[in-house]
């Protein structure tokens, strides 16, 4: 039922209340070649991984956090 | 459990630097800032006395922050009031929040969208965006409302 | 005197009487047969841990007799067995047992193939337990949602004295599935019961009594089923003491009728006052034994204590002899009733559902056997956060080498030899294969054994390990599950009363509640195309796009020069991800004052605001961006006429030079202040008028009435379908898929390939280097075409219809699809069934466009 992600205004609330951003990447490649690798090979990290939430059901904020993809623990 | 009624509110959204926010006083007539966002805050009154807050809202900002954005946005907000002394119980049929404190407010998920939750004098007051009136308001009265049936 | 009724006859119901007391004092000792061998079975556990004694109960399968309270006037039907429990015709299936032996429906069935489907039903048929009623229940539950700092699971002593302990400084809910205290023989137990529940009340815990909690989630979260109620909890520790019950004895005869767990037993004796038989045999290696001898002792039962090894159960339709190997040798016993007390298993399924260290458990279910003061110990230990460790289980009960293992599947360790001498040589392998753990119990009682088994093989650690627990523990209904939630959480515009008042179908698109149609399609069609007619436009996505690094903003993440958009002017533009893929679409309006306003599909405005904040927050710009969404409602006036009707109600200027396509302007109609854009998605002159959404009724009735005079319709969902399909314009999700880039879709035009920086252009630059391999196309049809028909070339699928309608202005049936290229090239002839499809240029009506510009 929850996993908890921090959101610095809103406190520590259930997923559910967000959107998935994805790992956190660039905003910009420097050329075509690694735009596609940027965009489209992601590190998949077993373990700790930087990552996008969208706070879309409390103050719609994005907000960056550390996951543990192994434990499913998000850093505080 | 409580009951539930609509309880029209007049909402103005200040969007501006968080500094500019940090350092705005709020405006009079009862006024309630809610403090959305770093960079953006909103002011829950009375209707009668929106237009007087937007005003005093704009002149406030203005001083802390040229760029800030004051806009009316009451037709967005449907407020729904749930009094007496069993509200907070009857949140808890509608959300998992933790019901806020004295003259404080929570923003989250009550009833499955998004919304807020302002402390009052008799209750509590929710803040629903308006295209999910009939929803919210038909959840609370049925799960939360006087007429729910006790555990 | 209450009664129930089992399968017609009626039983006399005493104070305190479950539905298995009621029946077994009654006489009934047979209360289902087997899955597969049909056996008879009868009450086992009595602590609700097996599957022996589900009955339907008033219609509702899969319930507990040994633990739910019989009730005057229940009815009550045992669920298996053919044309009955105690006269089953599929009791052949016993005797045939060696020719069907574990696993046998994959190899017999298999070949000639067409036999399977016949096979699997009539196997379907044999076995399985209850019948699903055809009644819907009527939902009685509500969701509540509670946080607390501990959770306890579990209401005996160590449950107790864990709330009690927690609740001094902390919030605490205990649950527990029964009544406090009301499955206890013991009176010392009972005492120490009622001593803790009285200090755990005293000191704030909540006690929740008759709540299962039928799963632990992350979190550490769990819901708890009450009688009307599903309580989600978050906690920041959750206590597991469930307790644990005798150990499953494995040996030949051990599912027979009158064979016992310990507690069971004691429960019909000393609870509910009913003797087990008339010589019973108790068989305890626990220190549990006098205790139990005294407890079906006082129902008058005669009593032998042993210890030892069960060799075997012998007897027919219940057990009549045993074969015991004591200390002192082997010793046959005849009796009517065999108690078992052989070792412990701990109730550890919730435990087994999580690795978070949050979640610890005390009492029996990780000291089994415990004392009472041991139990009371390791929940006040639990609750300060210095749990007990599981400790390693006793060394496991010696298993004979025939009898069931898995009783609820009718698995016996004869199958498990011969699976694993099969090659299934891991308890997880072991398990699918058999289905041993799989039945309605989930190994509550057999999963030590299928673990024990694989070890005693000589398995790796790693193929050895009990098998994984998942919720829920008990079968609940769907209705107590959706608890909270009572059909589409929907949204509705301010006109959602005016269009049921006119008639309207209304359709759920997407998140919104929307009228599909008024009545006649083709009337509001023609009303669009010749006249005058308005559409409820108010779920549109809108956005304000203020702050002075607004521009910045827009021109870094949308295709499209904004810059060269001029105040009073609009721009029609599509959202691109870093894929360069259509993610949505809209129009761009620059305002007087230097900010934006901006409009996104009906659905995708959620999407559209997280996606512009998103770059707000990583470009770290000054943005000001207003969701006006629920603020507003929208309008759109469209047809030859608009202009003149909404000069009856505006002094404004209308005329193109005012407001020009695409473009904008304020105006004021009827009284309420617009944002006027001159749109174009129908293909008539049309304007979009965006006014506070407080104002959306008196608009409306406005324009109704002033239309009057050019015969006005309101026009829906399905005419407006056709509307955009005569001018070839896309729906996204519909005639798009999620990796169209622009080109695919014919919208290369929408895109500034010069522009230097936008999101998705270095996908775009790679993507137009590459051969289109697929096309959204227009197409004309010599028939009726259907919706998502696939289209062939020579026989072979190329393609697909995404939109299609017989159209009047377009002068026949036309559509969408979308094209594979065959060999380089697009083809441009297809079938479509029956139907030929042409490919053919869009717009399909007014192709340069004079109509809109009006």
């Amino acid at each position: 039922m929850s996993m908890l992600v921090p959101c610095p205004t809103c406190g520590r609330r259930p997923f559910t209340e967000f959107t998935f951003g994805g790992e956190l990447r660039d905003v910009a490649s420097a050329d075509a070649a690694s735009d596609f690798a940027r965009v489209y090979l992601h590190d998949n990290a077993a373990g700790p991984q930087q990552e996008r939430w969208f706070h879309l059901l409390g103050c719609r904020r994005w907000v960056t956090v550390t996951r543990d993809t192994g434990t499913n623990r998000v850093e505080a | 459990m409580a009951d539930v009624h609509d309880r029209p509110v007049g909402a103005i959204v200040c969007a501006a630097s968080p500094e500019a926010l940090d350092r705005l006083v709020a405006p009079g007539h009862g006024a309630r800032m809610l403090r959305v966002a770093p960079d953006e805050t909103m002011a829950v009154v009375a209707p009668a006395f929106t237009d007087d807050v937007r005003r005093e809202l704009e002149d406030r900002i203005a001083a802390l922050d040229a760029d800030a954005l004051v806009l009316d946005v009451s037709d967005g907000w449907l407020g729904l009031a749930l009094t007496g002394p069993d509200a907070d119980h009857a949140l808890s049929y509608l959300s998992a929040l933790e019901p806020p404190v004295a003259d404080g407010y929570v923003q989250g998920d009550v009833a499955r969208v998004a919304a807020k939750v302002m402390r009052e004098p008799d209750g509590l007051l929710l803040l629903v965006p308006a295209y999910w009136s009939e929803h919210v308001r038909a959840r609370a009265i049925e799960d939360a409302g006087a007429k729910a049936r006790r555990p | 005197m209450p009664s129930l009724r089992l399968d017609g006859r009626r039983l006399d119901c005493h104070d305190g009487d479950t539905i298995a007391s009621a029946a077994f004092r009654a006489g009934v000792r047979t209360f289902s047969r087997s899955i597969k061998a049909h056996r008879r079975r009868g009450l086992y556990c009595g602590t609700g841990d097996c599957a022996n004694c589900l009955v339907t109960v008033d219609g509702l399968p899969g319930e507990r007799a040994c633990v739910m309270p019989a009730r005057d006037g229940m009815r009550v039907e045992r669920e298996t067995g053919w044309p009955s429990v105690d006269r089953d015709a599929l009791a052949i299936n016993d005797r045939l047992h060696r020719f069907m032996p574990v696993g046998f429906y994959y190899k017999v069935f298999a070949r000639p193939r067409w036999l399977w489907p016949i096979a699997e039903r009539v196997i379907r048929r044999a076995t399985g337990t209850g019948t699903l009623p055809a009644v819907v229940a009527a939902r009685h539950t509500r969701t509540r949602f509670v946080r607390v700092h501990t959770l306890v699971i579990g209401g005996g002593v160590a449950g107790l004295a864990a709330a009690a302990t927690a609740a001094h400084d902390r919030s605490v809910v205990l649950a527990t599935e029964a009544a406090l205290g009301a499955e206890v023989t013991d009176p010392a137990a009972r005492d120490t019961i009622a001593r803790l529940a009285a200090e755990a009340r005293a000191a704030g815990a909540e006690l929740l009594e008759g709540h299962t909690a039928i799963g632990i989630y992350e979190g550490p979260s769990a819901a708890l089923l009450g009688p009307d109620e599903l309580v989600e909890v978050e906690a920041e520790r959750v206590i597991v003491a469930t307790g644990a019950i005798e150990a499953h004895g494995v040996f030949p005869g051990n599912d027979l009728p009158g064979v016992w767990l310990g507690r069971g037993a004691a429960r019909m004796a000393a609870i509910h006052n009913v003797p087990i038989g008339t010589r019973a045999v108790v068989v305890a290696n626990t220190g549990d034994g006098a205790e139990l001898a005294d407890a079906l002792r006082t129902a008058g039962t005669d009593v032998t204590l042993v210890a030892g090894r069960v060799l075997e159960a012998r007897g027919g339709r219940q057990v009549d002899s045993i074969t015991v190997l004591t200390p002192e040798g082997r010793r046959a016993f005849a009796c009517d009733a065999l108690v078992l007390s052989l070792g412990w298993a701990p109730r550890d399924t919730l435990l087994r559902m999580t690795a978070e260290p949050e979640v610890v458990g005390a009492g029996d279910v990780v000291r089994p056997g415990c004392t009472l003061a041991e139990a009371e110990a390791s929940g006040r230990a639990a609750a300060t956060g210095t749990a007990d460790e599981p400790r390693e289980a006793d060394p496991w009960p010696i298993t004979e080498h025939d009898g069931y293992v898995c009783v609820c599947e009718d698995v016996s360790m004869h199958d498990l030899e011969r699976a694993w001498d099969e090659g299934w040589t891991s308890s997880e392998i072991l398990k699918r294969y058999t289905t041993a753990t799989m039945g309605p119990c989930q190994g509550a009682l057999c999963s030590r054994h299928l673990a024990e088994h694989a070890r005693a093989k000589g398995a790796a650690p790693a193929a050895r390990g009990r098998t994984t627990a998942r919720p829920p523990v008990r079968g609940p209904r769907l209705g107590d599950l959706i608890g909270g939630v009572h059909e589409q959480v929907e949204r509705r515009t301010a006109l959602h009363e005016r269009h049921v008042a006119a008639g309207a179908r209304m359709d759920h698109s997407g998140v919104w509640l929307r009228p599909g149609t008024y009545g006649d399609v083709a009337d509001e069609i023609r009303a669009a195309r010749q006249r005058v007619s308005v559409m409820d436009v108010s779920t549109l996505g809108t956005f304000l796009v203020a702050g002075r690094d607004a521009r910045t903003l827009l021109d870094h993440v949308f295709p499209i020069d904004v810059g060269a958009i001029a105040a009073g002017r609009a721009r029609y533009l599509l959202a691109l991800d870093e894929a360069g893929y259509v993610m949505d679409d809209g129009l761009l309006a620059a305002l007087a004052d230097g900010s934006y306003f901006l409009t996104s599909t009906s659905g995708g405005a959620d999407r559209m605001e997280a996606w512009l904040r998103n770059w707000i927050d990583r470009l770290d710009l000054h943005v000001h961006l207003v969701n006006q969404t629920a603020q507003l409602g929208a309008i759109n006036v469209a047809g030859p006429h608009a202009r003149d009707l909404l000069a009856t109600l505006s002094d404004d200027d209308l005329s193109r030079e005012a407001l020009p396509y695409p473009g904008h302007a304020d105006i004021t109609v009827a009284g309420v202040p617009c944002r006027a854009i001159a749109a174009g998605f129908v293909g008539e002159l049309s304007f979009e008028l965006h006014h506070p959404r407080g104002r959306s009724v008196e608009l409306w009735d406005a324009l109704l009435a002033a239309g009057a005079a050019w015969d006005i319709r309101p026009h829906g969902l399905d005419a407006l379908d056709v509307l955009r399909l005569e001018k070839g314009h896309v729906y996204l999700a519909q005639d798009t898929m999620p990796d169209d880039h622009p080109a695919k879709l014919g919208l290369g035009w929408a895109v500034a390939s010069t522009k230097k920086e936008f999101i998705g252009k270095r996908a775009l630059e790679r993507m137009d280097a590459l051969p289109l391999e697929r096309r959204l196309v227009g197409l004309r049809f010599d028939g009726p075409p259907q919706r998502g028909h696939p289209l062939a070339l020579d026989g072979a699928i190329v393609g697909r219809i995404t939109s299609c309608a017989v159209s009047e202005a377009a002068n026949g049936p036309v559509g969408l699809g979308w094209l594979r290229a065959v060999g380089g090239e697009f083809p441009s002839v297809l079938r479509a069934g029956e139907v030929t499809a042409t490919v053919s240029p869009t717009p399909f009506y007014d192709p340069d466009g004079e109509r809109l510009r009006g």
